[in-house]
């Protein structure tokens, strides 16, 4: 993970001057002052983004159907699929169906020497050191003993602007969105979350 | 914030208006105040009720100075001085034996109205005061006072202010009825 701060995502801060410019374009005589103005715009502003964020759910914006593997799958064949089908990572099923853990890269990553950071960097770097590259530790082994458990997961109903919020928050790429009986019906990546917002206008 | 730091203020006035605005402010209550005044001094005069001509004059400010204003629209035109005075009348009847007090509670209860109504027209307050203070001849038309020669007066300045505003580009009224 970059950073652990999490910036603050708010309005376009507009000025004083910015207020009392328009009021000036706009001709005729305006009784507001330029502080409540101010005040005005950015209290709707941030009702509006908020019922955007609102409206928008994770059932738009992800990715259906979505590529999933079994808990007990080999690894080698885990990451021959991920590779063939172009994709970082995919929800982890059991064998009932339901969503059980996630793996992606980072989870290979961590056990071929990047340690808890998991990213390619520290790979490159630990091969570096070690004059060679250990992939062997995967061997014979399975999705269950790498992946990431307990699956962060949520309903198809959560909004665009809640799915943000668990990314930062739990430091996640991507969410399974499942159904009531824990089954994937798809997910939402970061790249899902950035169109989202192309979305939004 | 603390009590004497909100007196210092914390924001600018807003900006001057351009010329136009300027120049069209000044046609606009030139004739609405000369309509008004005509039929003032032509019908009103002989009977004594000028001194309400002074709450048009500041109804002229918004409708013909401010024509945004949410103050100066219609609604606010008509239902500040038609309540206003009604209020002014009715405290007039209530409490006409003390005259201070009649005063004060006409100005009181025609705000708290106009608030409540969403007509709030500072020269209503003006309204309310001159139906107490405005001598026999105004206490002697009792509600007659609403209808002439308040709401003649206010309606002659909203025809001039429709007729007026609406000629420049950049000028339009009402924003709401």
């Amino acid at each position: 993970m970059t950073s652990s701060i999490i910036r603050e995502c708010g309005p376009v801060d507009i000025s004083e001057q910015d207020v009392l410019k328009a009021m000036k374009a706009m001709q005729g005589y305006i009784d507001i002052t330029p502080a409540d103005f101010k005040q005005v715009y950015q209290i709707a502003y941030a009702l509006a983004k908020d019922r955007m964020l609102k409206a928008l759910k994770a059932a738009d914006v992800m990715s259906a159907p979505v590529h999933v593997v079994s808990v007990d799958m080999d690894l080698i064949q885990t990451a021959i699929l991920l590779a063939d089908k172009g994709v970082s990572g995919a929800p982890v099923i059991d064998a009932g169906g339901k969503v059980v853990g996630v793996v992606s890269e980072k989870d290979f990553m961590a056990e071929m020497g990047a340690g808890s950071g998991g990213s390619f960097m520290q790979v490159v770097a630990h091969c570096l050191k070690n004059k060679g590259c250990v992939a062997l530790p995967l061997r014979n082994r399975r999705v269950g003993d790498i992946m990431t458990a307990p699956a962060i997961t949520a309903p198809a109903e959560i909004s665009v602007g809640e799915i943000a919020g668990l990314f930062m928050e739990k430091k996640i790429n991507r969410l399974p969105i499942v159904g009531q009986d824990g089954r994937p019906a798809g997910i939402v990546t970061r790249l899902d979350l950035v169109n989202s917002y192309c979305m939004l206008g | 914030m603390t009590y004497f730091e909100k007196m210092r203020g914390h924001t600018q006035s807003p900006p001057r208006v351009g010329a136009v605005e300027i120049v069209w402010s000044g046609i606009g209550s030139l004739l609405g105040m000369a309509a008004v005044a005509l039929i003032h001094f032509q019908m009103l005069d002989p009977l004594g009720h000028m001194l309400i001509i002074g709450s048009f004059g500041a109804s002229a400010v918004l409708i013909y100075g401010a024509v945004r204003s949410p103050l100066a629209q219609p609604r606010n035109l008509m239902g500040g001085h038609l309540l206003s005075a009604v209020v002014g009348v009715t405290a007039l009847r209530l409490l006409g034996g003390h005259p201070w007090l009649a005063a004060a509670v006409a100005v009181a209860a025609a705000i708290v109205l106009m608030h409540a109504t969403k007509t709030l027209h500072p020269p209503g307050g003006a309204t309310a005061l001159i139906a107490v203070i405005g001598g026999e001849s105004v206490h002697n038309l009792g509600y007659l006072y609403v209808l002439m020669p308040v709401g003649m007066g206010a309606a002659v300045m909203l025809l001039i202010a429709l007729l007026i505003n609406n000629i420049p580009k950049n000028r339009r009224y009402p924003e709401f009825w």
